[in-house]
């Protein structure tokens, strides 16, 4: 091998890691941070107090750490987040399809999710404090009763949006009502189940934060929100980093993989 | 014709209700119609006739009231694996590959896993989609898809075939491929088949019999009998046939006395 194609190869190789999965990821964290930096260091007066720099965030987080508080406010929250979103995905999806797949079902109910999807779940938290008090039950419940409604909502249009044809086409090779669920309306919904997924988990994330707040439970939004209280704004920023961060690799390497798996493979979808 | 009657169609009309100016649109016209076993029949006829309408009904996608329908001596309610449909286009499932399309009936219906990939890989063949067996259905052309359609329905093995212009969205290059195939696919798997079609043409190149149909209401006019061996059935040997010829400009002049009949209205 000639040193030009030594040199070319590295080069293909760097294209490759620059604009492939993780390696963009990696790009455009370091790259953030980096903007971050400069804008703190040299754009800001008293960054401490208003935009600390990513070095002071590093350094509040290794005395979170130390302490031992981190660890736990974030383990605190994301098994909020998972079981809250998860159980609200898990009823969302058979809701949805329930009413894509029965005129009647939807006639009783669509006006009665109609009425609550407008109401967020921050509108009922008084009242879910009222019943369960300022505990774990009444975040995990705002989570839920945020993250169901955007799946069950794009299944049923899912449902709703799969062509006649396809249903016909499997009527005719002998389907049952069942397998015609399985094999046609399920998979034909894919692209609005991944887009309510999303969009689920979304939502989930930030009523666990908004929840925290409220119920005043110790997590990540408590911990964001005491920071204001003790003029500690590494910390604050220490949350939200850990929140955006969480956010981008949980899409990345859950939801993401899960779609291209799927309706991408089956030209649903283009990207 | 010899063997039994596997389609049995007596005084059938169909009216579609329109449910916004309570009047009702008369598709379907006092509908006599015997197909054999392994007779090939063509339907042809004006825009708007009718077709859809009794292929619809035969596949049971479509109630009747007037009249009767049977397959294999059993009156037609709802649609069943006796009876494949192969559509226009767009029937396909764009989520499974091409292999798990044409063997989804089998599937329907449990057969064995060892089995049905067997069946499957003979129709992948006799459609000539060898290699395609895991390509999905975005990344076929027209033609190739229009192929799974036809290999699904005969891998379920159904009593009788149905196909609605199943080659009007394809080119007429692809199309004449097709045809031709279609007749080979035929002669291998001797199945019965009602097919519609708006060619005069195709009707005359792939029918034992060609039915048709007069403007709607929809009712048979006549009915002609071409009488060709499948094995003569070429198109590079059509030109120079004459019971193909007459066959088709017989069929093209009663045609167009319905389109042109159409203008006096
Ligand atoms: N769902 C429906 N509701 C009301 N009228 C309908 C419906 N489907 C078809 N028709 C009418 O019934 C008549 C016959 O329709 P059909 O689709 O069977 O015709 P066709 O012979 O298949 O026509 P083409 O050759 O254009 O496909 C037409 O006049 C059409 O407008
Ligand atoms: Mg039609």
């Amino acid at each position: 091998m000639t040193s030009i194609d030594l040199q070319q190869a590295r080069l293909f190789k760097w294209k490759k890691f620059a604009t492939e999965g993780a390696g963009r990821l990696i790009i455009f964290l370091v790259g953030s941070i980096i903007l971050w930096w400069l804008i703190s260091a040299f754009l800001i007066e008293r960054p401490d107090r208003y935009l600390p720099s990513p070095l002071s965030v590093v350094l509040s987080s290794a005395d979170m750490l130390y302490k031992g508080s981190l660890i736990s406010f974030y383990s605190d929250t994301l098994i909020r987040l998972v079981i809250g979103g998860a159980v609200g995905i898990a009823i969302g999806i058979p809701v949805g399809l329930a009413l894509g797949l029965n005129r009647f079902v939807a006639d009783m109910f669509y006006p009665l999710m109609n009425f609550f999807q407008s109401v967020s779940g921050i509108a009922i938290f008084p009242v879910i404090v009222i019943w369960f008090g300022n505990s774990d039950t009444t975040v995990l419940i705002v989570i839920l009763y945020t993250s169901f409604f955007p799946i069950a909502f794009n299944v049923l249009s899912g449902v709703r949006s799969v062509p006649v044809r396809y249903i016909q086409a499997a009527r005719t090779l002998g389907a049952s009502r069942f397998q015609v669920v399985r094999d046609v309306l399920l998979p034909g919904a894919m692209p609005s189940i991944a887009v309510g997924t999303r969009l689920s988990i979304g939502f989930a994330w930030r009523a666990v934060i908004a929840g925290e707040m409220l119920a005043g439970r110790p997590g990540l939004g408590n911990m964001i929100f005491s920071g204001q209280e003790f003029d500690n704004t590494a910390q604050i920023l220490l949350g939200m980093v850990m929140i955006g961060v969480t956010w981008i690799v949980l899409d990345h390497f859950l939801l993401r993989p899960l779609e291209s798996d799927t309706i991408e493979r089956w030209g649903l979808v283009q990207r | 014709m010899s063997g039994e009657a596997k389609l049995i169609i007596q005084d059938l009309c169909h009216h579609y209700p329109d449910e916004y100016t309570g009047e009702s649109v008369h598709a379907l016209e006092g509908i006599n119609l015997q197909v054999y076993e392994n007779e090939f029949v063509a339907i042809v006829g004006p825009s708007g006739c009718g077709k859809t309408t009794l292929l619809n009904i035969v596949a049971g996608l479509l109630p009747y009231r007037e009249g009767r329908a049977m397959v294999d001596g059993n009156e037609i309610h709802g649609p069943g694996p006796d009876r494949g449909v192969v559509f226009q286009e767009h029937a396909i499932l764009p989520w499974r590959s091409v292999a798990r399309n044409i063997g989804h009936g089998l599937e329907l219906q449990r057969v064995p896993k060892e089995e049905t990939r067997r069946r499957v890989q003979e129709y992948i063949d006799l459609v000539g989609l060898s290699g395609f067996e895991d390509r999905y259905p975005h990344e076929l052309s027209g033609g190739m898809k229009q192929r799974v359609a036809v290999a699904r329905t005969l891998c379920a093995d159904p009593v009788i075939m149905l196909m609605d212009e199943p080659f009007a969205a394809v080119d007429a290059q692809t199309r004449i491929t097709l045809q031709d195939e279609l007749n080979r696919i035929v002669m291998a798997t001797a199945k019965t088949i009602l097919f519609i079609t708006h060619s005069v043409e195709e009707a005359a190149f792939l029918g034992d019999r060609c039915i048709v149909f007069s403007r709607r209401p929809g009712q048979i006019k006549t009915e002609i009998k071409i009488d060709i061996p499948r094995e003569e059935r070429v198109w590079k040997d059509m030109a120079s046939n004459p019971k193909f010829t007459n066959a088709r400009d017989e069929i093209l002049r009663l045609v167009r006395q319905e389109v042109t009949s159409d203008d006096e209205h």
